[in-house]
């Protein structure tokens, strides 16, 4: 769309009170507006789906607060002087894929995330369906990156030692006379996307298969190659393959400032001191567009998208094994992949995701209408789920750009930086195969400085905590004989023991509070949500530390559970 | 006339009290406790205290104690601080006494777990 | 495979005195316990106020708790501590139990069972409040089990919502150790808790109950920094405009306790949707040959008294099962009551001295309540007053009512006065 089109479209909306101009590729939207609904509007409109040329949202916002980004409390000097080949900014799941990847190079490799684990942010705060990738249009890089990225997770994910099951997808309708329509649209999707194995299926096979669904659907699209995987599992699982293959991870680090000379990043800055990385890597999600502009290579906008998901108990995750969803008639409206309702690889149902337009980047509350909107549409799905079962909650913000699609490129105008940003879903099918192009770069760009060598003692394999409660009785047995802290069952809903526990204290990248523990191995995830082991689960930590009950913390340094001795 | 509601036991009479002294009259209660409950609330009203106590042993940071009985309702941040001062470092049974004659009450603080036994 | 004929599974009050009565009524008995000790919950409630029906005696919870695993002892009882119930098998004459535990993995057989799980309180997000999700939002039992046994402070200055008992209780407490407890919220119109606690424990206090109110909203990215509190209407939804911050460090929850029964339900026992336990008959015996149920389990209580007498019936009649036809006729209720225990008879049993437990739906003074059989009162007994958290209980001769597969039952709570 060409500019002058684009401003009489503005021009119409929002009269004179916006603006867009076009050079360097870039389309820069500016005026002042008093919505931010009307900014995500006016960005849109000068925006083009999958385009290129990115819209950068300059419009000043009267109801936007402009909160800084949260850095850490801490600060010290840990990585002052660091000098590295790498540096990647954030440990969600691009960050930490990108980190594994390049460490079967001989590099110095750097990864800093703000908070205090990883896949705290939209990595670990989604729904974990491994798409198929039927419904993404050709040339976006979601659509080149989709069924790599989803045929990569088998291999990927037993390397890792993460959970990962192709459950497959149900697309539901309702309307008999949809199916010729829909017959040609699936088999165009299939020479489209190249995925041989979409199949429609009769409403009583899908009785069949999942009996709990609706009564009156009358067919259903197929889509076996879906999986679920466990998001901040995989998450942490690459970062401690990456951390064993010798990439540092440092948590609670926030990037703070660059200084760049003559389209070069020359150091960044941090809540623990100056590093001088020869390249950067931008994976800093809802952030992606601040690290662009510290790097003076800003060339798109982020529009923050929350989306919330409910948890249900594992009593409702045994009324369906798949992943489903019913359509809608309103193509295109909404901007969240559909949602759903999901058998966990845990095996308890979750339900969502919406998808609601937010300035705040970091505003992780949950609220009662979305929780509201999710159940009134997967009730549509599966009309015996209830609220009821809900044991938890959480929302997460998406980091799209106007153009809905992923930024993988080289910077525009500073060279040492390479962008993996606007990642939203589906970004979590997508990053094995992102991470592997983003080495190439990465890798391409350090030999015009100096030569690169194999890591020789590069292993892709990285074990997981034993899971106990899944083994055979003998195998568990075993185990116990040779642990007898595996045998002291310290979280009752999720069956994990001791020795579990204090394992995943012992892995690769330890986080040592009562969060890191939950998300790393699941007590406290469970019915009770921690009511009886989040005591234990404190006092075994304090014990590992060596330090008092008071020292453990929820998640952050601040996040106090408990303030000392009552006498 | 004074309103209670008598808290000797879980059925939770509402008591009514009428006159004062030698002419008190209470209805309302189901038993006799509730009457001296409630001629004890208008005299001097008592209470008991269940807390814990420090202990020396680090697999049991706190042993629960209680008073052996009742102490005036005014006494009790008082008595909590003289609880607070205590550490107990002997294996004790439920039934010892912590503190005796706290705060010169005639009544004790005494353990009501013998768990400290059961330590390895 | 070692052999039982009565497989207790639970430690608490419940369990203890199930096993206790099995043992006494000639039975070989293992008790499981997930704990390192016996008394179940009992351990870090120290305040008093339990036993006064058994022991006419005031004892705190730790008192009560050690009365019985010192009998229990006393009885040369087996039991395994430390050891969790992975998963039970049905068997042709019984039940094969598996078990983990710092030895390994091991299986028992036993004849009958004894469910004495107890209950899990009910979480913050069960009673859907928002927001963020910062340190410092506990359950009473989780805070409780930081102050009382771990001797720690969970919180400075804290709001509790719900008026249970443990939630008032708790409000003492930690009021005792030098908290500051700004208001007790209830999002009903009246207290959940027993009425002496709202005095004992608010009111000696001076902690402001806020009945028909409660927690929308929690503050906070790291430790808890303020809730929101909105008034509820009659339907206890939250009514907007109504909405208050109030600055707090912990928030603390006392909404409500679910029985456990996970092991129950997957060995397909019917549960009641009122009680949330399993559905029994006078002996307490589930829908399952075999398999019985008492104390929180069952139903939740508020005094220990009928936890352990429960725990003493399913134990006496786990011992005394055999395999025998059942004639079962229900006992249903009116909608004057919220539930009632049990609720089948088995008329191949003795119903001679059948302890009955019930709740009223709502607060109701001078009442009567009855028992009718096809309709017809065969027996009545006056209340001054029956209140919701007050479970009362009952030992009623249904032997004595000529009752055949055909007989209806029906309880039911007739008010006089209805003003």
């Amino acid at each position: 769309m060409n500019i002058d089109k684009i401003n009489k479209k503005l021009q119409k909306q929002f009269g004179s009170a916006v603006k867009a101009e076009l050079s360097d590729n870039i389309i820069t939207v500016k005026g002042k507006l008093s919505k931010w609904s009307d900014v995500v509007a006016a960005c849109q409109t000068a925006a083009t789906k999958y385009s290129e040329i990115h819209v950068v949202n300059d419009i000043i916002c009267e109801e936007v607060q402009n909160k800084p980004m949260r850095v850490p409390k801490l600060k010290d000097n840990a990585l002052d002087g660091r000098k590295v080949d790498v540096l990647i900014i954030g440990g969600g799941i691009s960050g930490v894929s990108i980190a594994r990847e390049l460490s079967k190079w001989k590099l110095s490799i750097l990864l800093v995330e703000k908070e205090a684990d990883l896949a705290l942010q939209a990595s670990g705060r989604n729904d974990g369906e491994v798409h198929p990738g039927v419904d993404l249009s050709k040339g976006s890089k979601k659509h080149y990156y989709i069924r790599k990225g989803n045929e990569m997770y088998g291999q990927i994910c037993k390397e890792l030692d993460v959970p990962f099951e192709r459950v497959g997808q149900y697309v539901c309708f309702d309307k008999a006379w949809m199916k010729g329509i829909i017959y040609l649209y699936a088999l165009w999707r299939k020479k489209h996307d190249g995925i041989s194995d979409t199949e429609i299926i009769s409403g009583e096979e899908l009785k069949r298969r999942e009996p709990n669904l609706r009564e009156d659907f009358k067919f259903a699209i197929s889509n076996p190659s879906t999986g679920c995987v466990c998001p901040y599992g995989l998450t942490i699982a690459y970062a401690e393959n990456a951390a064993m293959n010798g990439a540092e991870i440092f948590l609670n680090t926030a990037v703070t400032d660059m200084q760049v000379e003559g389209g070069e990043i020359k150091s960044v800055e941090t809540n623990r001191g100056t590093v001088y990385p020869a390249i950067v890597i931008n994976a800093a999600g809802v952030f992606s567009e601040d690290i662009a502009a510290m790097a003076q290579d800003r060339f798109f906008s982020i529009h923050p998208r929350r989306g919330t998901n409910s948890i249900l108990d594992k009593k409702a995750g045994a009324f369906m094994h798949s992943v489903a969803s019913t359509v809608s008639l309103n193509f295109g409206k909404s901007h969240t992949k559909g949602g759903g309702t999901i058998h966990t690889v845990h095996h308890n149902l979750l339900l969502g995701p919406d998808a609601v337009e937010t300035y705040e980047k970091e505003n992780t509350e949950t609220r009662k209408e979305s929780i509201k909107t999710v159940f009134d549409k997967q009730k549509k799905t599966m009309p015996s789920v209830s609220e009821r079962d809900i044991i938890t909650y959480f929302t997460g913000v998406r980091a799209p750009t106007f153009e809905e699609d992923f930024i993988i490129e080289k910077g525009r105008k500073t060279k040492n930086i390479i962008h993996c940003a606007g990642i939203q879903s589906p970004g979590l099918t997508t990053a094995p195969a992102v991470a592997l192009d983003i080495e190439k770069m990465a890798v391409e760009e350090l030999k015009k400085i100096r030569a690169v060598e194999k890591n020789p003692d590069y292993s892709p394999i990285r074990k997981g905590v034993p899971v106990l409660n899944e083994m055979s009785d003998e195998e568990r047995n075993e185990l116990i004989k040779q642990n007898p802290d595996y045998g002291v069952i310290v979280c009752r809903c999720e069956e994990i023991s001791k020795g579990e526990i204090l394992d995943a204290l012992r892995s690769p990248i330890c986080v040592p509070t009562v969060d890191g523990i939950k998300k790393r191995i699941r007590p406290g995830m469970g019915r009770c949500q921690g009511g009886f082991c989040s005591p234990l689960v404190t006092q075994i930590i304090a014990e590992f530390l060596g330090v008092p009950l008071s020292e453990v913390k929820k998640s952050s340094e601040t996040s106090v559970i408990t303030y000392g001795k009552t006498k | 006339m004074r309103e209670l509601v008598c808290i000797v036991c879980p059925r939770g009479c509402s008591l009514t009290i009428e006159g004062e002294g030698e002419g008190i009259s209470v209805s309302g209660n189901f038993c006799k406790k509730g009457k001296d409950f409630a001629v004890s609330e208008m005299t001097e009203p008592k209470r008991t205290i269940c807390t814990t106590v420090k202990t020396a042993y680090p697999q049991c940071p706190v042993l629960p104690v209680k008073v052996s009985a009742d102490i005036p309702k005014d006494k009790i941040f008082e008595v909590m601080a003289e609880i607070n001062k205590i550490t107990v470092n002997k294996k004790i049974a439920r039934g010892d006494a912590v503190i005796e004659n706290v705060l010169g009450l005639n009544v004790d603080v005494i353990a009501t777990s013998s768990m400290l036994l059961k330590l390895d | 495979m070692k052999s039982y004929d009565v497989v207790v599974i639970g430690g608490g009050p419940a369990g203890l005195a199930a096993a206790i009565s099995a043992k006494q009524n000639g039975a070989s008995v293992l008790l499981v316990e997930r704990e390192a000790r016996l008394g179940g919950i009992l351990k870090q409630c120290i305040h008093d106020g339990f036993g006064l029906v058994r022991f006419k005696e005031k004892l705190s919870g730790p008192e009560y708790a050690e009365r019985f695993t010192e009998l229990f002892e006393e009885e040369k009882i087996d039991s395994l501590t430390l050891t969790f119930v992975t998963r039970i098998e049905k068997e042709k004459d019984g039940f094969r139990v598996v078990l983990v535990n710092r030895n390994g993995v091991e299986a028992v057989f036993t004849k009958a069972l004894v469910l004495a799980t107890g209950c899990r309180e009910r979480t913050a997000k069960q009673v859907m409040i928002h927001g963020t999700r910062p340190s410092g939002v506990f359950t009473a039992g989780t805070a409780q089990h930081f102050t009382n046994l771990l001797g720690v402070m969970p919180a400075k200055k804290c709001v509790i919502l719900g008026s249970g008992d443990i939630g008032l209780i708790m409000a003492r407490r930690l009021t005792l150790e030098g908290a500051e407890v700004l208001g007790v919220y209830e999002a009903k119109s009246t207290p959940s808790g027993l009425t002496r606690n709202i005095h004992q424990c608010l009111n000696d206090y001076n902690i402001p109950l806020h009945l028909s109110h409660t927690v929308t909203r929690v503050f906070g990215e790291d430790r808890l920094t303020a809730v929101e509190i909105s008034r509820v209407d009659e339907r206890m939804t939250p009514i907007e405009g109504t909405e208050t911050i109030i600055e707090c460090d912990a928030l603390i929850l006392s909404v409500g306790l679910i029985p456990e029964n996970e092991l129950a339900e997957a060995l397909s026992v019917k549960l009641d949707p009122r009680t949330k336990g399993p559905a029994v008959n006078g002996q307490l015996m589930t829908s399952i040959d075999g398999i019985f149920s008492c104390g929180n389990a069952l139903h939740v209580n508020d005094l220990v008294d009928y936890v352990s007498e429960s725990g003493e019936i399913a134990g006496k009649n786990a011992a005394l099962y055999c395999k025998a036809q059942r004639k079962e006729i229900d006992i249903s209720i009116s909608d004057k009551l919220l539930y009632a225990v049990p609720q089948k008879l088995d008329l191949n049993k003795d119903n001679s001295k059948t302890t009955l437990y019930f709740r009223s739906r709502d607060v109701l003074n001078g009442c009567t309540f009855t028992i009718k059989k096809d309709g017809e009162p065969v027996f009545s007994k006056k209340y001054a007053f029956l209140r919701p958290p007050e479970m009362e209980n009952l030992l009623i001769d249904f032997s004595s009512m000529s009752l055949n597969e055909n007989s209806k039952i029906e309880l039911d709570i007739e008010v006089k006065n209805n003003a």
